[in-house]
């Protein structure tokens, strides 16, 4: 391999692609709207449920209701028609009231409590919320439920109430896709127009041979990706936890998305069919990013495909304190994606610069 | 102007259709877009309760709680892949109900029951599942509770899921891209191929050529959003009201599709325009999603005045007659694009005249 030449390619790439008004405009949009979409993501998770109650005499209660990291919120008011206007308008994120009738803790009597619920409210809330009036009847009353479920529950694994991961964490690792994807696009269509307009075919009159020239490509194509995505996750406070192993699974990332460019732009079709070829890889690609939003195991087939790593390392590193132990298994199968998409990209594009 | 020509052009592009990559990407984006929204992003930002149960017996309360609302129950067959999918968060929730529960509950005893509660479930749907659980274990045991809840709804604001409110995503992407993005890239295709230079020769003017590509493009835009809203089940009760909103809707990108693809210079602008401007067509979007943010915003985008009307008669069944006034602005702002596309279409004729 001649590194000189390589050194020319890679320089003359990058003029191009800075002249491309497109890419360079998808490219910077694309960062400060990822980024800003980012910063405006809840970095918190409200896992609380905000009840008014109306009452007298049952502060102890209700204090111990509502203390802790126990999800419920209570909100006293003095009178119903103060509870009823707070559950209309959802003052202080309050869902439901209840108010108690001043008889509620005579003995022998069986009381009524109003519960306030807008009609926006979710089913389960409602349900909810008749079940906790009932259960705390049957405290008042002393009188026993027929089962106290608090002494029947387990809770299975780490215990995350007060300390869930938010939208904004589980958004990076798709943010850092959609980020590698315009690159991918930027480099697919960059090999295209070489391909399309047989330029390549000049370069090779030089003594620029088809691996320089390959070399090239995936150098800019890893550099640009790799780079932006940096950027990005700098931006997004991404580098937390252990940096190390997230710097390593955002280069095999770099180099993954190289490979998937070097393959669409092979075809050497125009630019909407590179984009249109270039989004069909990648859209199963982003399956394993957009699993990670959600709670619960992967399936099978999600865990064989190449970004599943990926997105396991970003996850794993910047929410869960994960290290190179944890996530071997992970970093082994992307290194192993990379090296198939990579090789490829380049014996796909290797036999269509030959064709030319 | 001789309206078969118009319709011949039109016909022969929806015959070529097929192997154009916009065109596919037209009919199947809106198809993928549902299936995002409503399954993922709806799931996501809306999640129910889940709540596995492990009945050993054939209890009542399984039966109840597989009639609650708002809550997800499923059945696993054994306790040990019950604790699994709770410590794993594929569930909130896991109930593992003895096979003597009814007998012993009935009773007056304490059967065996065990509650699992994940530990990356949020407080707020702990207490959900917990409270509902024990009062579906009252109702089981057919128990008398000390309190009588009465519940009184307030307002007559409906619950609009999630879900729904994301419907004008999946409609503004079917609207758009087939009825702006096809003529748009349609008739920039034939200007770069030349192929509008030979059609041109024939007695075809220019106006036939943008009315056949316009025809097609509103016949898309209309077809795929009627089909977006069928596939989220989301036509309403006036389906005739909502075709009236998406016809006009379609007229009116097939316009600015056919003046941007007559004005931009190739691909690239073509993508970097719409790129641009996505922003503030998307803007109606946006806000229906957060109907909290100030309202007199999306009304600053053309595409306003026929996706705020097509979501409200769809959703929150709304009838024509309250959107006189935007039907009126959507129509206005058609017959505004008619001259400017008509100068466009003489100027692109006039263009390619000199350079024959």
């Amino acid at each position: 391999m001649n590194f000189g030449v390589i050194s020319a390619i890679f320089r003359k790439d990058l003029i191009v692609f800075s002249r491309d008004r497109f890419y360079v405009f998808i490219t910077i949009i694309g960062l400060v709207a990822f980024v800003a979409m980012y910063w405006l993501l809840p970095d918190s998770v409200d896992e609380t449920i905000h009840l008014g109650v109306v009452q007298t005499g049952m502060d102890t209660l209700f204090d111990g209701l509502g203390a802790g990291d126990q999800g419920l919120e209570i909100v006293e008011f003095d009178t119903v028609d103060q509870l009823r206007g707070a559950v209309e308008d959802g003052t202080d994120g309050i869902v439901a009231g209840m108010a108690f009738p001043e008889d509620f803790l005579d003995p022998g009597t069986k009381p009524t409590v109003d519960l306030f619920v807008t009609a926006a409210l979710p089913a389960e809330y409602e349900k909810a919320m008749e079940g906790l009036a009932s259960q705390l009847g049957f405290l008042v009353s002393g009188t026993e439920p027929p089962i106290d479920l608090a002494t029947h529950t387990v809770v299975l694994g780490i215990d995350r109430v007060g300390n869930q991961v938010s939208l904004q964490e589980q958004m990076r690792p798709l943010l850092a896709f959609f980020v590698l994807m315009v690159e991918t696009m930027a480099l697919a269509s960059l090999i295209s127009t070489e391909v399309q307009l047989r330029t390549v075919t000049a370069v090779l009159v030089t003594p620029a041979r088809t691996r320089d020239f390959i070399a090239a490509k995936a150098l800019m194509g890893t550099i640009l990706a790799l780079t932006e995505v940096l950027i990005l996750m700098t931006l997004i406070r991404g580098f937390v936890g252990d940096v190390p192993v997230l710097l390593l699974a955002l280069v095999l990332g770099a180099l993954m998305v190289t490979g998937v460019g070097l393959l669409a732009g092979s075809s050497g079709r125009d630019f909407i069919g590179v984009m249109l070829m270039a989004l069909a890889i990648m859209i199963p690609l982003m399956i394993p990013a957009f699993g990670a939003l959600f709670p619960g195991t992967a399936a099978t087939w999600i865990k064989v495909l190449p970004t599943y790593g990926l997105v396991q390392a970003i996850v794993g590193v910047t929410t869960r304190a994960a290290s190179w132990s944890d996530l071997s298994g992970d970093l082994a199968m992307l290194a192993a994606w990379c090296l198939v998409l990579l090789g490829l990209g380049t014996v796909v594009l290797r036999r269509r610069v030959a064709t030319l | 102007m001789n309206l078969k020509r118009a319709w011949r052009i039109a016909a022969r592009d929806l015959r070529m259709g097929p192997r154009s990559p916009i065109f596919l990407y037209a009919v199947f984006l809106p198809i993928v877009m549902s299936f995002l929204i409503s399954a993922v992003f709806g799931g996501l930002l809306d999640p129910e309760p889940t709540l596995g149960i492990t009945d050993l017996g054939s209890s009542q309360l399984t039966v109840a709680a597989r009639g609650l609302e708002g809550i997800a129950v499923s059945l696993v067959d054994d306790a040990a892949e019950l604790m699994g999918k709770v410590k794993n968060h594929d569930l909130d929730a896991g109930l593992v109900i003895s096979d003597s529960f009814d007998a012993v509950l009935r009773s007056g005893g304490s059967p065996d029951l065990d509650f699992y509660i994940s530990g990356e479930s949020l407080a707020s749907n702990r207490i959900i599942l917990a409270v509902t659980t024990s009062e579906l274990i009252t109702e089981v045991a057919q128990a008398e509770p000390p309190i009588d809840v009465s519940v009184v709804a307030i307002g007559d604001e409906s619950y609009v899921p999630i879900g729904d409110r994301l419907l004008p995503i999946v409609v503004f992407y079917a609207v758009v891209i087939a009825a702006l993005f096809l003529p748009a890239s349609s008739i920039l295709d034939e200007r770069e191929k030349h192929t509008l230079d030979a059609v041109l020769v024939t007695p075809t003017n220019i106006y036939e050529v943008l009315l056949g590509k316009g025809i097609l493009g509103v016949f898309m835009g209309l077809v795929m959003g009627v089909v977006s809203l069928l596939f989220n089940q989301s036509m309403g009760e006036r389906p005739f009201a909502v075709m009236l909103f998406l016809l006009v809707g379609s007229i009116m990108m097939a316009e600015m599709g056919l003046i941007l693809g007559s004005l931009v210079k190739d691909a690239n602008s073509l993508y970097t325009a719409i790129k641009g401007a996505g922003i503030f067509i998307a803007l109606p979007v946006i806000f229906i999603i957060w109907p909290t943010l100030p309202q007199w915003i999306p009304k600053l985008a053309p595409t306003y005045y026929f996706l705020q009307p097509v979501y409200d008669i769809a959703i929150n069944g709304a009838t024509v007659t309250d959107f006189w006034l935007e039907l009126g602005v959507a129509v206005a702002i058609c017959l505004v694009l008619l001259p400017i596309l008509a100068a466009v279409g003489r100027r692109s004729e006039t263009r390619l005249a000199w350079a024959g």
